[in-house]
């Protein structure tokens, strides 16, 4: 549930943005620390365990208790508030870390700031779908820095009393997703609600929905890597060219969305749905927890986006919600590794994942426990998903910016220009 | 235009107030109030007390009815959960404990120091090196906080200050430029010929500064007090970087957690600066006061 | 007694500089010897100083000259980010939205809370109450700032302005990118009021009442005794509200991604929220040239503003 891409990941409106070289700020409670127990004959060590998503950290006290409860040797002490890219200055980061891995890990992962998990026995019980995931947001050649821990699906969440009231099944092809919109506006309802002031909703939403079905994600992003400071007209990849079509899927969607959604935030939206005002909601499973304040009764669903006219194009939307490592600064890496190893086990693993709302890292996970989010289960279990690209792109090009100029209106064309030249911008100054 | 000003000695008809503040005199002497300025300040008040109300409001609701778009509705039901949450979340006590102790370091280190300052330079000011000092304060001012934070935070670890005195000692240090320049303005209106009769009578500069020119500092050190304060009080950009145990954090870093970019919790948020502004507020008022009191006390001098 | 004799004595200063302030030194007289105790004053202080602020900021500025992510080892790259940084269009949009967007608003707010600090200080009933409101703006949270105003001015505004028939705000005016800055400029001049206010206020209160008082026995109206006698006697305080107000506005953040996040597209992105943006690791040393570069404006734009105001207050 916690930070993608945005510079606002952890907070809504403050300054974490420019704090985000790390992941996870300053949101958190204050220490749950454990007193060493008296009178064991060895003094027990005491590790830094950094968890910082503000939802969870009540559940992970929990689940220190049961390792207190388990084991003498070793203490445990959260931490949800230290800055992450303060600690790595200070060359004091934490024992163990569990944060959202998405491109603001790059930095530490790529300077090989982390250790080399692979040799623990819990690394080969990840499914092996995950790796190429993991990858694509950041790679140390020869080591595998992070285990993930949680994923969260995301594709279109949809009012099933409304769709069953109109007699509308679930759409598999574009034609027939259109099809659905056309009947709902006839009947007077809106299809999709639309939340154009908070843009990080239409980079999470819309867009990476459509990039996700009409191209091929990692391979894009590598041929945009390898182009660098040529890309633009003419290039082998660009965004000018090889976006112009999911984003003009993303334009063709505008028109299903109701009208005054230019001034409708996030909050706005999980209300209106949660009000029964619209059919779908292009948004992940952290609304869910939102909806469920207003209406707790919903029966909602969800079904991939079919972004073509080829139901086996249909993908859902993931990213690494939560994912474990252990610094090269850490001088209690192996303490630290039994901690791992407890939180990694299936009964922990399962239900931190069945609780909230996040699909299973291991092989032999169960499937989702939500009832919403069945409709994601097939899709994940045959890896027929995509990381979101805005979630690759760096947070250095405003994309979501961009993305929001053209659902207010404006041309794609010069949008997608733009992403052009800053990406080359970005590679020449990245290379020197 | 011709300004007579009164030489004869004794007070004059207001009672030596050496300001136009007449809180003191209105209605005692049977002036009018000026009636349609206050009737237009009233009016300006609502734009300031409408976001309190809204703030105010939500902060009594419970979670569901904070999330249905009415910022206008009064609570219904009425429901203390947002405070109480608030309370427990971010351990409010020792939270604001923390805050107070940053605060109150930070006000009086500001205070002297950018007393001591601009004294020396406001007095000295023929000489370069304290020239220079002012210009070489006032342009560190425009230094944008980025370009120092890492810095910042490897030396503050370095010399063991990773935790609230390291963030206070910082706090002073930012606030110091914009202090000395509001202390050397307000020591141009105290005239050279006061200490230089107190000199005649064999006072040190020490004593002159002690007992003749601090006291007459009272407004602006109130004014600069305020300004110490708030910016420590609600600071959470230095403290999140610099305070390595989190047990030792501020408040304003705590409530951070309360508003994730995918999960509003307004009740509780609200609730939490409400009980941050307080204090605040009240530190205001009483700085308010020592202006009125120093304003009048500096006249009798 | 003493006082009205030395306020007099201040008055007759000032009546002979022709109505600027005093210099800063003491008198006339110039010191052979500096008394140590100024010394000790101002030294110590500016060591402290240095080591806290300016020693950290030398730092920072090395690194833009780097290729550095904030820590581990780095290279040299030389002025690379610098040109990067001039060849980058959405800085240039950046800084000149910022520009114009201060000067806007330093204008509005200093206006205002001059008239406020006049009106606070005149013979109004109730007067601690009022001052006491007038400080909550500077004491609320930027994120509760952000949520009340979002509200007004996606909801309450264009319902009023709908009941009015007045067309061009019935839609929510932070979703328009012409119209947006405008909402911009309302919240932070609302936030910033307070500060300026109490400067102006202090500022106020330090011109002895006798001058007013003379004044009106010469029978000079109360607009006269403003443009003649406050604003004058206060120039100082206005150089220090605009220098220090321009200062602040160029470095707005949280109001304007609370309110628009830059949007709608990048029509409102300031250039603290580009520097804030691109800080998460890769654009570290590149964001520091952005950084080390807006310093330099800003000093020489404050500069300016000392320059051109040399005459009538001189610091």
């Amino acid at each position: 549930m916690q930070a993608h891409a945005t510079t606002r990941s952890a907070s809504g409106v403050t300054r974490r943005g420019f704090l985000l070289g790390a992941g996870g700020i300053g949101a958190g409670l204050a220490l749950a620390g454990c007193a060493p127990l008296g009178g064991s004959s060895s003094r027990p060590e005491t590790i830094t365990f950094y968890v910082s998503k503000p939802e969870v950290i009540g559940y992970f006290d929990d689940v220190i208790a049961k390792f207190h409860d388990s084991q003498r040797a070793i203490r445990v002490v959260r931490d949800s508030t230290s800055n992450m890219s303060a600690n790595f200055v200070r060359n004091r980061p934490p024992d163990l870390g569990c944060l959202n891995y998405n491109y603001a890990m790059v930095s530490f992962v790529e300077h090989g700031a982390l250790t080399d998990l692979s040799d623990l026995p819990e690394k080969d019980t990840i499914n092996p779908d995950l790796w190429p995931l993991m990858q694509q947001t950041a790679d140390y050649p020869g080591r595998t820095s992070v285990l993930p821990y949680s994923v969260t699906a995301a594709s279109v969440i949809y009012d099933k009393a409304l769709f069953a009231q109109q007699g509308i099944e679930v759409p598999t092809t574009w034609s027939a997703f259109t099809d659905v919109c056309e009947r709902l506006v006839r009947a007077g309802i809106t299809p999709m609600y639309g939340t154009y002031k908070d843009n990080w909703t239409i980079a999470q939403g819309m867009f990476d929905y459509s990039v996700g079905g009409m191209l091929d994600v990692p391979a894009t992003f590598a041929a945009l890597d390898r182009e660098g400071t040529s890309v633009g007209k003419g290039s082998a990849v660009s965004f000018e060219e090889d976006f112009a079509a999911p984003v003009g899927r993303m334009v063709d969607l505008l028109q299903w969305h109701q009208a005054g959604a230019a001034s409708r935030g996030y909050g706005d939206g999980n209300l209106a749905f949660a009000q029964g005002k619209a059919a779908m909601y292009l948004q992940g499973p952290w609304a869910l927890g939102e909806i469920a304040k207003t209406n707790p009764d919903a029966d909602l669903g969800t079904f991939p986006f079919p972004a073509t006219d080829d139901a086996a194009d249909n993908k859902v939307r993931v990213n690494v919600d939560l994912g474990l490592w252990i610094p090269e600064a850490s001088r209690k890496q192996e303490a630290a590794r039994e901690f791992l190893s407890f939180l990694m086990s299936p009964e922990i693993n399962d239900r931190y994942n069945a609780d909230n709302n996040g699909f299973g890292v291991r092989k032999d996970s169960p499937p989702v426990s939500n009832p919403a989010l069945r409709g994601m289960q097939d899709s994940y279990d045959d890896a027929r998903f995509y990381l979101g690209a805005s979630q690759l792109i760096p947070a250095e090009i405003p994309v979501a910016n961009y993305l929001q100029s053209i659902a207010f209106g404006g041309a794609p064309a010069p949008q997608l220009r733009t992403l052009d030249g800053d990406w080359a911008r970005l590679a020449l100054r990245s290379a020197a | 235009m011709s300004l007579q000003a009164p030489l004869r000695p004794g007070t004059t008809a207001t009672g030596s107030v050496r300001s136009v503040d007449a809180d003191r005199t209105a209605g005692r002497r049977g002036e009018r109030s000026n009636w349609p300025v206050t009737i237009l300040l009233v009016l300006c008040t609502l734009s300031v007390l409408v976001p309190l109300y809204v703030t105010v409001t939500m902060a009594f609701k419970t979670t569901s009815q904070a999330v249905d778009g009415n910022a206008f509705s009064l609570p219904a039901p009425f429901s203390v959960d947002g405070f109480v949450q608030a309370w427990q979340l971010t351990d409010f006590p020792r939270a604001f404990g923390v805050s107070v102790l940053v605060a109150a370091i930070t006000v009086v280190g500001t205070i002297l120091l950018a007393s001591f300052t601009a004294y020396a330079i406001a007095r000295n000011w023929d000489r370069r090196l304290f020239r220079w000092s002012f210009f070489y304060l006032l342009a560190a001012m425009f230094l944008p906080f980025p370009v120092l934070a890492l810095s910042q935070v490897k030396l503050t670890g370095l010399a063991g200050l990773d935790n609230p005195f390291g963030v206070a000692i910082l706090h002073v240090m930012f606030q110091l430029s914009f202090s000395v320049l509001l202390f050397t303005a307000f020591l141009r209106s105290i005239p050279a010929e006061l200490e230089e009769s107190a000199r005649i009578d064999g006072a040190s500069t020490g004593q002159v500064f002690w007992r003749l020119v601090f006291p007459l500092l009272a407004p602006m050190s109130a004014t600069v007090g305020i300004f110490a304060f708030l910016a420590s009080w609600n600071d959470f950009v230095m403290p999140s970087l610099i305070t390595s145990d989190p047990a030792l954090q501020t408040l304003p870093v705590l409530q951070q957690m309360f508003q994730t970019q995918f999960s509003n919790n307004y009740n509780v948020s609200f609730a939490s600066y409400l009980m941050a502004m307080a204090p605040a507020i009240i530190v205001y008022l009483v700085t308010q006061r020592w202006v009125m009191a120093g304003v009048t006390q500096g006249a009798i001098k | 007694m003493a006082t009205t004799t030395t306020e007099s004595i201040t008055t007759a200063h000032r009546r002979r500089r022709g109505g600027a302030a005093p210099r800063l030194q003491a008198g006339s007289r110039s010191r052979r010897r500096v008394d140590p105790l100024f010394l000790v004053f101002l030294v110590p202080t500016l060591v402290l100083f240095t080591l806290a602020i300016t020693l950290p900021a030398a730092m920072g500025i090395v690194l833009s000259f780097t290729n550095s992510v904030g820590f581990g080892e780095f290279r040299f790259t030389g002025l690379t980010n610098y040109v990067a940084v001039f060849s980058d269009p959405a800085i240039l949009q950046a800084y000149l939205f910022t520009i114009g967007f201060s000067l806007v608003t330093v204008i509005v707010v200093n206006a205002i809370a001059f008239l406020l600090a006049i009106a606070l200080t005149s013979k109004i009933r109730g007067k601690i109450a009022l001052r006491g409101v007038f400080v909550l703006p500077m004491v609320i949270s930027g994120i509760v700032i952000a949520y009340v105003f979002s509200f007004l001015f996606a909801n309450s505004l264009p319902a009023f302005a709908t009941a009015l028939g007045f067309a061009p705000l019935e839609q929510s005016i932070l979703a328009n990118p012409d119209l947006a800055w405008l909402a911009i400029v309302v919240v932070t001049a609302w936030q910033a009021i307070p500060s300026t206010l109490l400067i102006y206020i202090a500022g106020v209160l330090s011109i002895p009442g006798e001058v007013y008082e003379a004044a009106a026995l010469d029978g000079a109206s109360a607009w006269r005794q403003l443009v003649s006698i406050t604003a004058p006697l206060t120039a100082g305080y206005i150089l220090i509200n605009l220098v220090i107000g321009f200062k602040n506005f160029l470095n707005s953040y949280d109001i304007i991604v609370g309110l628009t996040d830059g949007g709608p597209g990048t029509s409102t992105t300031s250039v603290a929220m580009s520097i804030f943006k691109g800080f998460s690791g890769g654009d570290y040393a590149y964001q520091m040239a952005n950084a080390t570069i807006f310093f330099v404006i800003a000093v020489v734009i404050a500069v300016i503003q000392l320059r051109a105001t040399r005459g009538k207050a001189a610091l």
